[in-house]
């Protein structure tokens, strides 16, 4: 499965939104893959990939890269550095929620995170153009991600 | 022991709600205490103005992102207020239905991943999964549950869209309806063992009581636990005042330490939440939830504001229970379908309901075609700040010798014993490569 994450309403951070909305217009080359747009998922991510063989994550993602970057990890090749105040439902933290998952043996075998270095994080609806003039190597790099799972 | 105490919990961070703890203390003497919530206004009220009264729902359910459900259906009743729209029985029985789903959602979130690390002495749920994994299991069941209870009625689980003036413009089916029900009753233990676990870490609670103004909704006619329809209540007052006098019961103000309005009304601050609701309503509960309150020394006039965590749970359980009797009802008198013819006219007019942290009041008012003029919406959250500072004022006196580090948590744990809702707003990812 293919969960875009992110806030449309905040720039930047809908990256993940737009590009599983694109992906989602060819989902007929990948019939074993689920494409969904999981918003702010928060908490609910851990029901969307429970059971799944392998889940891939697309959300914006402060890396320290130059703004546009796409990178691709798994949990385990990086510690969340989000401080989170514990204070309200509204807040979460995907790296969490996938731990979450892993100890309790909810977690698809495969987790990978494509991380996109945002240029931009307020409210207006839109990407930045730095990132949509990237928008067609992003999704090279998930396609390659879902051939290679198909495989 | 005299203390010297500096606190100043300062979520910079501007992708969650803001919300500050400040306190100083020098040599046992208090100097300063304050819950301060620096967060941006969101201006959902200039957003409506030339909206028709159709798209109000829609764009006010983007208030909260965990009570959607709560918004849209406060939204939807002042609008149904204001232009005389009668709704059959059928289509309230539903939205009650979708209500308690929203109530059951938050309520599991809030107690199984939020406070429950607290009363295990754990930094959060992570942790806990690996020291009591069938607890978690069953709050993710649990949470999973209402989730799809939501998708089912609201037709998603969060920012309903079978929500229309005048009704729903979907209705489930008797054979979903039935599923529904066989998967609440089976819920039961789950919510049982969720409730054990909490009274076996109930010593872990602090033991701190405010004498405390609860406000709520209170529905004599029939006698509900209600978190839906009715007057406006107060632990300090025996009478009701209309949902449509909100504004007099609120008395909202500004205040220096706060971006958020405040609200007080007999005394200088007052409560809402689950706990507001029990005290004002606990003998209408359902029979399970009842025993559960019990079971959990959860009494009527309960003025410990981390028991709203608990009354939580209680409500949890008579949502649930409450809702098998529902659909038993609405399976007997068959879903009809429905078709909602409306027109717009003038008028103003609010609505109210129980969001789970709290009484929401919205108002609205609209041009003769239908096009909002003018709106004016009070969230819970912000009815509690002042109680919040209160409790604060109180309480740091009493726990001072505890040290730092323990009158911190505990102040983070009684804010977050309040469920607030500061804000929605983005969620992403911010990481280190650790290789």
């Amino acid at each position: 499965m293919v969960l875009g994450l992110g806030n449309p309403l905040m720039a930047d951070d809908g990256i993940g939104v737009e590009l599983v909305e694109r992906l989602a217009q060819e989902a007929g080359r990948y019939p074993a893959a689920d494409i969904i747009d999981a918003g702010t998922g928060g908490m609910s991510v851990l029901h969307m990939i429970e059971g799944r063989r392998k889940a891939i994550l697309i959300d914006s993602a402060h890396m320290g890269e130059t703004p546009g970057t796409i990178r691709r990890f798994t949990p385990e090749e990086v510690r969340s550095a989000k401080i989170l105040a514990h204070q309200s439902l509204h807040e979460a933290d995907l790296l969490r929620v996938l731990t979450l998952a892993e100890q309790l043996g909810q977690a698809p075998e495969t987790m990978v995170i494509f991380g996109i270095q945002p240029q931009v994080v307020e409210p207006r609806q839109g990407v930045s153009g730095i990132l949509l003039d990237r928008v067609d190597h992003y999704l090279t790099e998930i396609r390659s991600e879902l051939e290679r799972s198909a495989g | 022991m005299a203390k010297t105490v500096n606190i100043n919990v300062h979520h910079v961070t501007r992708v969650e709600g803001h919300g500050n703890i400040v306190v100083n203390a020098t040599n046992g003497k208090v100097e300063k205490v304050q819950w301060q919530v620096p967060e941006a206004p969101r201006f959902f009220e200039a957003m409506v103005r030339g909206r028709s009264y159709e798209d109000i729902q829609t764009i006010v359910s983007r208030i909260c992102g965990i009570c959607s459900i709560t918004h849209s259906l406060a939204s939807t009743k002042a609008v149904e207020n204001a232009l005389g729209i009668k709704v059959s029985e059928q289509a309230d029985k539903v939205r009650i239905l979708m209500h308690y789903s929203e109530q059951l959602q938050s309520h599991v979130l809030h107690v199984g991943y939020l406070v429950s690390p607290d009363l295990f002495g754990l930094p959060s749920v992570v942790p806990l999964a690996a020291k009591a994994p069938e607890v978690v299991m069953a709050v993710i069941r649990l949470h999973r549950l209402a989730n799809e209870w939501s998708d089912l009625i609201a037709g998603r689980t969060t920012h309903p869209v079978t929500l229309t003036p005048g009704g729903l413009t979907k209705f489930p089916t008797e054979k979903e309806l039935r599923g529904l029900q066989e998967r609440l009753k089976n819920a039961v233990p789950d919510l049982k063992a969720v409730a054990e676990a909490v009274l076996s870490a109930a010593s872990a609670i602090p033991n701190f009581t405010r004498e405390t103004e609860y406000i709520s909704l209170k529905q004599d006619n029939p006698p509900t636990y209600t978190f839906y329809h009715g007057d406006i209540t107060s632990t300090d007052y025996d009478g009701a005042v209309s949902i449509h006098d909100w504004q007099s019961v609120a008395n909202e103000y500004m205040n220096d330490q706060s971006t958020a309005k405040w609200t007080k009304w007999h005394r200088d601050s007052y409560t809402v939440g689950a706990l507001a609701r029990f005290n004002n309503n606990a003998e209408l509960l359902s029979p399970l939830a009842n025993d559960v309150a019990k079971m959990l020394g959860l009494a009527k006039g309960c003025c410990n504001p981390f028991m709203n965590s608990v009354a939580q749970i209680v409500e949890c359980v008579h949502v649930v229970e409450t809702s098998i009797g529902m659909i038993d009802e609405l399976l007997t008198a068959g879903i009809k379908p429905e078709n909602v013819k409306v027109s717009p006219k003038a008028g103003k007019a609010s609505g109210c309901v129980e969001a789970p942290r709290g009484i929401l009041f919205h108002q609205y008012e609209f041009d003769r075609k239908g096009n909002c003029v003018g709106a004016d919406i009070c969230i819970p959250t912000n009815q509690n700040h002042a109680a919040i500072q209160q409790d604060f004022e109180k309480f740091v006196p009493e726990i001072l010798d505890e040290g730092e580090d323990a009158v911190r948590l505990k102040l983070e744990m009684l804010v977050r014993s309040y469920d607030p809702c500061i804000s929605c707003s983005t969620h992403m990812l911010n990481v280190e490569f650790v290789r």
